[in-house]
């Protein structure tokens, strides 16, 4: 047994070596250990000791930590899973196979249109590069794109989350019963099987929201601040799960705990990215504008940061390293395949959304970016596609499903009755995060736990405390236009206090 | 069965059983937290509107008035409006006051500047009874105007001054000439044209290279303004206007200010603030401030070049001149609101340089405000609404640019009508005794619960009251302390 324990801690240190040596902070990391290896405080005759201390005294133990932090949360679990994957289950006798079809072929019909929309306007998929009156014009008005003239009435965005919603509610599993199709038409997520907590499970998971700190502490910002100078992500994540950071300090907090903090090489990269939108013209930069122009902009909470977006999301469009980051679903499914941006990543209706928060966060559009981008790869990506992810889009419609039918049955009842999906009301929210649809103030402290708790759950959990909040006024109402108007407006949400009463316990 | 607005909660939930500990805890909550989507003025659809926002708007929105409404029945409350606002109207009706003519006799009138002037007037002969409130001072121009305003900042600070009051310390100015006022410097540098040109052209030539703004005295919403950066302007400009073209300029009187050249941007735009202040009395002074102020953000980036200089979509933030900008977006209208302003501040300045600013803003208020007291005929009828234009430069001080006495009620978005209802709401709040019925007599010290979005700036009477139960601390001590840090 321990044997056994022995070689699995021993097969775990080696991925792990392996994938730190594959990361792009191994070599200011390793040069600066080659460096103290040579200072005077480390002697050859007791190297061990005193290369530790060293190394300790330098700060680089805490950035070796974080690092293998962020390493097993984030790119070793897969590992795993992709690897017991691949052993267990085979395509065909994989229960959740339609799902994952689905995605690919999701994935698949995005592109196609992308392509179309290229074919049909007569541009390259691939960009071409920007003529130098355009170019000189682009790069003077690179600060303030918002006036940049273009002709934008021919695009128009790929998809919007009415289209991803309407392929999650066809989604149709072997599993699924046929007899019931009656009267009442179809629309339960039921019958997808895959697992999500129930409310006791989410109280467990929330359980320290709840939890009344036994150390008052005085002063938050003074606690913050020692927390951040220590460095170390983990404190940082447990400090969010409070939901009461103080503003001045969440962005550095939101950096620590995405691990995106600004290094030398981020900011080179930035300037390649920015420079790359500079000398190519590509589609999805018209696409970038008409979504900033069609929601941010339009946005009074937002509309200040406009022109900050154009220059985020246009560096975003070409950033090779989110393709290699984000998860999709693979498949074996037949049939042509289409080619994306360099992101990967299809503009969609509202996809600016997922940035602008951050506007509130940082003043540099480089700090912006990063932290942005470590957010969009963890989370937000989920939401857009179709995958079989614990917290993909699908796992989180179902939640959403499952609560409602549980612990609203009269709300469930009465949407019944009305024949409308009750996730038509609240997809926009879950699908941007609830983006543009709270307040800022609230929208980051929501954000602030899904970091901390490393979970989208909240999001579905969040809707129905809204839905059921406005219980009262839903219940008198009888079409999906006037339960869209009741809760059209969420300025008066307060999350915390909501979040904490719904899983309080008497 | 679900009928009734939010106390309906008790009735039906409680039959549920396991069903719903934590909703019920939620529909428990929601008068108290969620009070705004009752009052979700123009934005529920007709069948809620008529239900649960009708039957909430009286009890959620109207603070104290709603209840009180019925102690004086047999006085039936009469407004008089010259603004045919819906905002205005539609706060009136929901108190259930009945709207009648400036002849008949009226409680409240919500007056234009023409008209109070009429009623105040020696040869009107009117004379205003006890249960009657107007919403202006007679001489309210000594704070709006730009002129007068100047003059008496000017005043207050050389009587402070005269009197060793520690308020009227100077100090060294940082650009080497003269010195300024410590912490009463809250105004760009102003002459009147042409009476003080003489003074003007000696501080030109001070600072050779700053940009001037010339407005006219007693216009308003960006009229006739424009900007000098050259002597030879200003004196071309003086020329024409004695010519025989613009009669009317040689009659008005100007100001000029030194130009705000270092606003700070956000998202490289120039914003200004407009925070709406309601005095309900000058002597002793009874100020408060409204919290959802909103910045009003200029459409086209901030360029300071000269060839910028006569685009003033660039440099004025005032509304009325950016509607006619191309780029104007019709659904927020270049507004952000004050919380907004403060969070992105906070995250990114941090909370200290955040609150010394909001602090700022309030001392700038509360002393513009005791500069006019002394001159203001503050009559027990009177109350007013001012809406203050504050620029905030890029080192986050705030520069006072002129003060409004009639703003702007026309709402240019959803959310700005919105907002400008719950002000006159809260305002009428404020300024009402409890039971709702003008009454000079009322000592005019509004209940914590009347207050809604409004928050004490300062109120003499009670400050006195304080000081005079802990005689220990000094005067100046206790209007420090209560200034600081109020905006949260």
């Amino acid at each position: 047994m321990e044997e056994l324990q022995d070689s699995s801690i021993h097969h775990m240190t080696a991925k792990v070596i392996a994938a730190i040596k594959s990361a792009k902070c191994y070599e200011p990391i390793y040069k600066e250990l080659q460096r103290l290896v040579a200072s005077p405080n480390v002697y050859k005759n007791d190297m061990r000791n005193t290369l530790e201390d060293a190394i300790k005294a330098a700060g680089l133990e805490t950035e070796i930590r974080n690092m293998i932090y962020n390493l097993v949360r984030s790119r070793l679990r897969r590992l795993d899973v992709a690897d017991g994957r691949q052993t267990t289950k085979s395509a065909q006798s994989d229960p959740l196979g339609y799902l994952k079809r689905a995605g690919v072929l999701w994935d698949r019909r995005v592109r196609k249109s992308l392509n179309a929309m290229c074919g049909e306007l007569k541009v390259p998929l691939h960009g071409q590069p920007r003529i130098s009156a355009d170019r000189e014009d682009f790069v003077a008005k690179w600060n303030e794109l918002s006036n940049y003239n273009m002709d934008l009435a021919n695009y128009r965005p790929v998809y919007a989350p009415k289209d991803l919603l309407e392929v999650l509610l066809s989604l149709k599993g072997p599993t699924r019963p046929t007899e019931k199709t009656d009267q009442i038409p179809q629309w339960e997520f039921s019958h997808i099987a895959l697992p999500v907590k129930n409310l006791f499970e989410l109280r467990t998971h929330y359980a320290e929201l709840l939890r009344s700190d036994p150390y008052s502490v005085p002063d938050l910002a003074m606690q913050c601040q020692r927390i951040l100078d220590s460095r170390h992500a983990p404190m940082c994540q447990q400090y969010l799960k409070k939901g009461c950071t103080p503003a001045p300090y969440r962005g550095a907090l939101w950096a620590s705990v995405l691990d995106s903090k600004l290094h030398d090489y981020d900011i080179d990269n930035w300037q390649k990215l920015r420079n790359s939108v500079w000398t190519t013209d590509h589609i999805v930069d018209k696409l970038v504008f008409k979504d900033i122009q069609l929601t941010a902009s339009n946005d009074d909470q937002y509309f200040v940061f406009e022109d900050v977006l154009y220059q985020v999301l246009l560096c975003f469009s070409r950033d090779t390293d989110i393709a290699n980051c984000v998860e999709y679903e693979t498949f074996p499914v037949k049939g042509k395949t289409y080619e994306g941006p360099p992101s990967g990543v299809v503009p969609f209706h509202g996809i600016c959304m997922f940035a602008a928060p951050f506007c509130y966060l940082y003043d540099s559009p480089v700090c912006l970016y990063y932290t942005f981008r470590a957010f969009y790869i963890r989370y937000c990506h989920r939401l857009t596609t179709i995958n079989t992810h614990p917290q993909g889009i699908v796992s989180l419609c179902l939640l959403f499903e499952k609560l409602l039918q549980t612990y609203e049955p009269q709300l469930w009842s009465h949407f019944r009755e009305l024949q409308i999906q009750p996730l038509r009301v609240v997809f926009k929210w879950l699908m941007r995060g609830f983006s543009g649809h709270l307040p800022p103030d609230q929208l980051l402290v929501l954000w602030d736990l899904i970091l901390g708790f490393d979970s989208l759950e909240i999001l579905p959990l969040f809707a129905i405390i809204i839905l059921s909040f406005r219980k009262d006024s839903i219940m008198q109402v009888s079409s999906l236009d006037s339960i869209e108007a009741i809760l059209a407006d969420l300025s008066s949400i307060k999350v915390l206090p909501l979040v904490q009463l719904a899983l309080s316990r008497d | 069965m679900y009928g009734g607005g939010g106390d309906a909660s008790t009735m039906y939930y409680g039959c549920a059983g396991p069903v719903s500990d934590w909703t019920q805890r939620i529909a428990s909550l929601q008068p108290t937290i969620d009070r705004s989507v009752a009052t979700m003025y123009g934005r529920l659809p007709a069948t809620v509107g008529t239900g649960a926002a009708g039957g909430g708007a009286g009890g959620g929105g109207a603070g104290g008035a709603g209840g009180n409404q019925q102690c004086h029945d047999r006085v039936k409350i009469g407004f008089c409006t010259d603004l045919d606002k819906s905002v205005l109207v539609n706060n009136f009706e929901k108190r259930g006051w009945h709207q009648v003519n400036g002849d008949d006799d009226w409680h409240f009138y919500w007056a234009g500047v023409q008209t109070c002037r009429n009623i105040f007037s020696v040869d009107s002969g009117y004379r205003m009874h006890d249960n009657q409130m107007i919403n202006h001072f007679p001489n309210h121009y000594e704070l709006s105007r730009k002129d007068l305003l100047v003059k008496n900042i000017k005043r207050y600070r050389k009587d402070l001054e005269r009197d060793g009051n520690p308020l009227a310390e100077k100090t060294e100015s940082n650009n080497s000439s003269g010195t300024r006022y410590l912490y009463l410097d809250f105004v760009p540098t102003t002459f009147v044209l042409p009476a003080d040109y003489n003074m003007f052209v000696e501080e030109y030539r001070k600072f050779p290279l700053s940009t001037w703004i010339m407005k006219p005295c007693g216009k308003s919403q960006g009229a006739g303004i424009f900007l000098i950066n050259k002597l030879s302007k200003l004196k071309k400009w003086s020329r024409e206007a004695k010519g025989p073209f613009h009669p009317q300029i040689a009659k008005e009187s100007y100001v000029i200010s030194r130009y705000i050249d270092n606003p700070l941007l956000i998202g490289g735009k120039k914003f200004d603030l407009r925070l709406y202040v309601l005095v309900a009395s000058f002597r002793p002074l009874k100020a408060y401030l409204f919290k959802q102020g909103f910045c009003r953000f200029c459409t086209v980036k901030y360029d300071t070049s000269v060839t910028e200089l006569d685009n003033m979509y660039v440099h004025l933030t005032n509304v009325s001149v950016q509607k006619h900008g191309g780029e104007y977006n019709t659904l927020h209208g270049g507004k952000w609101s004050v919380q907004n302003l403060a969070l992105y501040l906070e995250g990114t300045r941090g909370k200290e340089v955040t609150d010394r600013l909001f602090g700022a803003i309030s001392w700038l208020i509360v002393h513009s405000l005791r500069a006019v007291a002394p001159v203001m005929a503050s009559d027990r009828h009177c109350f007013e609404c001012y809406g203050y234009d504050i620029i905030i430069d890029n080192a986050l001080k705030p520069w006072l640019v002129e003060v409004n006495a009639s703003p702007s009620l026309t709402s240019t978005t959803v959310n700005d009508r919105i907002l400008k209802y719950k002000l006159i709401d809260n305002i009428l709040s404020v300024v009402l005794p409890p039971d709702g019925l003008p009454d000079v007599r009322w000592n005019k010290i509004p209940s914590a619960d009347a207050l809604g979005n409004f928050e004490l700036l300062i109120d003499e009477e009670l400050a006195a009251q304080d000081e005079a139960q802990n005689n220990s601390s000094s005067s100046s001590h206790v209007k420090s302390s209560k200034l600081s840090s109020r905006w949260k």
